[in-house]
């Protein structure tokens, strides 16, 4: 039962129409900055490497496709979430503002299998984002940059990682993506057990990210303590794979954090959704 | 031979927050009955009908379905079970067809893709299987709603006010559904309505409630036929008619409404007789109608 | 023995006495003038605070005078000067004086430093010193002083194209205080530099790139073609 529902929640996330916004917007985006980097890439550059040039030349191509792929998740990364909770944010409050969850909640399939379905669902649709933005961002701006060396920017300084050397971190930075992308999607989950209407989970998953987001960047000594739990302080952490050394034991860190908000925002949505009486 | 018992609930009570909606709330459903579940808006039947699907949890009572208890063999239950709640609805951004493959997958049964078509056929919606819901009608979603209802052959069908909405038309469809299904089928329903005349025309066992309690139950011939009834007469000549009547049915109460109209309260079974009396009198009848609410019964069924 | 060694000294003192400073520079000049171009593979590894990079393996063309270019397959840090400046300043004569300072040994090899000190006061070059290799006349370390590039510090060591004066190993020694993090939307927001470690990187205020050359081709007859390639 939970494969063939998990198999419905499916089709109804590609009927509807909402889901390839995300894709949509992701093409755009990611089309309007490989434009403008084709443009002025190199300015943009040199604005990071300006303070070294005095003493030091940079040679080699340093506008290139790895560099563009990495800018582009870096930009990326604030809107995405919004994109996955858009889908995410709406699947069960969909059904309630629909009325379908009066359908499906009387039929033989428990909730926690609706649940668990609609999560599987949620990660499949975050799987194929994620994938469908490492397939736009890299094979596109390989294909109009070319490949080359990273030179990236920590808060510690410049690295310059070999080419020869990148596209693994790039493949593990989409794994720790992807698990910072599906914490949003079962947070808006989650917030969507609570709502009866679309658009209530989409705007606080969002609010949520913010506000957390803001109390990350805040240098401000109350916050230091629970800023490690924050999950926003951990959707970054794909980035981390780009510096040298690789900081592991941070990105584990980064990992356990984010596999332990899923997990606690699923056992909260279970209860929520078995417990709740459907009134729509 | 015992009759076999398909619902069975007892001292149903379910509480939001401080708010009674069901107190006390018994009644049973036999096999093959087409049960009326009858009550004003707002009487306690949607939220006991829920509780019936379990989308609602109950505080207090017991709730069987075929014998087993609904908290424990939920699933198995279930699959017995079809049902619309009040309106039906469906993703509108999918075909008739898909809508109907979506609930085939989770309602336990394996039902192939011939038998979606045949149950579109079957509800007249056969030829709009591929067209979008967001297109259909109130009508025809009520039909895809039967439709969605029937698809796993279930035993036990559970209809929340299902011609609410509809036209005429709609009704008499619906209603000659329900009757197929009853006569052909053999399958139990289970039918709410605060519409008295809509469960008069079908249900053979009824239960009323009201304030979230169970009033009455039992045969549906049996508790109206001894009802008084309302009838609304429209006459030529209102005086005649009101001399004619107050000497044939001195007991009734009888009460003018216009120049034209009167009301007077009779049994159902004298409604005949009524008319006869007006006739003989040389009084021109230009309506007659029996006014039955289902409030003004509950009146009297409180009453007495 | 003592007077071998006695009139050894005398000789080297001597001889080095016996030549202007301008004279050792002149055959410097001579030695540099003959090589018209080179090609030569470098592997360069650097060590600067604030940057990390891996050693990369380039290859450099050079045509007199100043024809010069990288070609690298990835990206590599150099410094900003080194290669041809000083050498072709020192080919123009009138524009410093040269003066000898102290003697100093550099790695076993005795040196002599020479002071120059530009004519004019408009020039790039403020002050330049060179430590020269009396013997081999080639340039064991050079420290150049820049309007706009502040201080660079060059250590040279010669393998087997010392009597060229290529070196087979260039040491660059650069001054780190100015470089400041920029503050961009590529930086890292979550990220805080309090680490100590870090901290300590971040008050080095020198850095080294080390290029070591290998398989020079001289005199080729390269082409201007060569350097005509777009260059980054």
């Amino acid at each position: 039962m939970l494969l063939k529902n998990t198999y419905n929640e499916f089709i109804k996330i590609v009927s509807k129409p909402r889901s390839y916004l995300g894709f949509g917007a992701l093409t755009l985006l990611i089309s309007i900055i490989i434009f403008a980097m084709k443009a002025d890439g190199e300015s943009i550059v040199s604005f990071v490497t300006a303070s070294f040039e005095q003493t030091l030349s940079f040679n080699g191509k340093l506008v290139n496709g790895n560099l563009i792929a990495f800018i582009i998740l870096q930009m990326l990364v604030v809107h995405i979430p919004l994109l996955v909770a858009l889908v995410t944010g709406d699947l069960i409050s969909g059904e309630a503002a629909m009325g379908t969850i009066r359908m499906l909640a009387s039929k033989p399939i428990s909730r926690t299998q609706i649940v668990l379905s609609k999560f599987i669902a949620g990660a499949i649709y975050t799987l194929l984002i994620t994938i469908w933005l490492g397939v736009l961002s890299l094979l596109v701006s390989h294909w109009v940059f070319g490949s080359g060396d990273l030179i990236v920017l920590n808060s510690d300084g410049l690295v310059i990682l070999p080419e020869a050397d990148i596209l693994w971190r790039f493949g593990l930075g989409f794994c720790v993506a992807y698990l910072a992308l599906m914490t949003v999607a079962t947070l808006s989950i989650c917030l969507s057990a609570f709502a009866e209407n679309s658009i209530g989970p989409i705007v606080a998953t969002m609010a949520i990210i913010i506000v957390f987001t803001i109390i990350g960047t805040l240098d401000v000594t109350v916050f230091d303590t629970i800023k490690p739990y924050l999950f926003t302080t951990h959707m970054a952490s794909w980035r981390s794979f780009f510096e040298d050394p690789i900081p592991y034991d941070d990105i584990i860190q980064s990992i356990i954090v984010l596999i332990v908000h899923i997990v606690v925002l699923i056992a909260i949505t279970l209860y929520k959704f078995n417990k709740k009486d459907i009134t729509s | 031979m015992q009759t076999e018992q398909v619902i069975q609930v007892k001292q149903l009570a379910k509480k939001f927050g401080n708010f009674e909606a069901v107190k006390d709330v018994s009644f049973t459903v036999n096999k093959g009955d087409v049960f009326g579940f009858l009550g004003p808006n707002g009487a306690g039947k949607s939220t006991t009908i829920r509780c019936l699907l379990s989308l609602i949890t109950p505080n207090a009572g017991s709730i069987e379905l075929f014998g087993k208890s609904l908290a424990q063999d939920r699933s198995a239950i279930l699959k017995n079970v079809g049902s619309i709640i009040e309106k039906p609805d469906f993703y509108k951004y999918l075909s008739a067809q898909k809508n109907l493959e979506i609930f085939a997958r989770i309602s336990g049964a394996d039902v192939s893709a011939k038998e979606i078509a045949e149950m579109l056929d079957f509800v007249g919606l056969g030829n709009r299987a591929k067209h979008k819901v967001k297109g259909f009608s109130h009508g025809m979603k009520q039909r895809l709603g039967i439709a969605q209802t029937l698809l796993h052959k279930p035993e036990l069908i559970i209809l929340d006010e299902p011609t609410t909405g509809l036209d005429p038309q709609g009704i008499i469809e619906i209603r000659n559904l329900i009757l197929r299904l009853k006569n052909e089928q053999n399958k139990t329903i289970l039918l709410s309505s605060h519409q008295l005349s809509e469960i008069e025309l079908i249900a053979n066992r009824m239960v009323i409630i009201n304030q979230g309690r169970s009033i009455v139950e039992g045969e549906v011939g049996n508790l109206l036929q001894s009802e008084e009834t309302v009838v609304s007469i429209e006459v030529d000549d209102i005086t005649k008619a009101m001399n004619s009547l107050s000497q044939h049915f001195a007991a009734a109460s009888i009460q003018q409404i216009t120049n034209k109209q009167l009301e007077i309260e009779v049994r159902k079974q004298d409604i005949p007789a009524l008319s006869k009396c007006l006739v003989e009198a040389g009084v021109g009848i230009e309506a007659l109608e029996p006014k039955r609410k289902l409030e003004d019964y509950f009146i009297k069924t409180i009453q007495s | 023995m003592k007077n071998t060694l006695l009139l050894s000294f005398l000789f080297l003192a001597f001889g080095s006495f016996s030549q202007t400073a301008q004279s050792v520079l002149d055959k410097i000049n001579k030695k540099y003038a003959e090589i018209k171009d080179y090609t030569v593979d470098a592997k360069v590894t650097a060590d600067i605070p604030m940057i990390k990079i891996l050693p990369s393996n380039v290859k450099i063309y050079f045509k007199q005078k100043d024809k010069f270019k990288i070609e690298s397959k990835g990206i590599v840090i150099l410094p900003k000067q080194g290669f041809t400046e000083l050498n072709n300043f020192l080919a123009n004569k009138s524009k410093y004086t040269a003066v000898f300072g102290d003697s100093l040994v550099i790695r076993t090899v005795q040196t002599r430093l020479i002071n120059i000190i530009p004519n004019e006061s408009n020039g790039e070059i403020i002050l330049a010193k060179i430590w020269v290799d009396q013997e081999n006349m080639v340039i064991m370390r050079s420290q150049i002083t820049t309007q706009t590039n502040g201080t660079v510090k060059i250590d040279y060591t010669y393998g087997d194209q010392l009597k060229k004066g290529l070196p087979s190993v260039m040491k660059f020694e650069i001054d780190v205080k100015k470089f400041k993090m920029p503050k961009s939307v590529a930086s890292d927001i979550n990220k805080s530099s309090k680490d100590p470690k870090k901290e300590k990187e971040k008050k080095r205020t020198k850095g080294t790139i080390t290029i070591t050359l290998s398989n020079y081709k001289v005199n080729t007859g390269l082409s201007d073609a060569v350097f005509k390639e777009k260059k980054k």
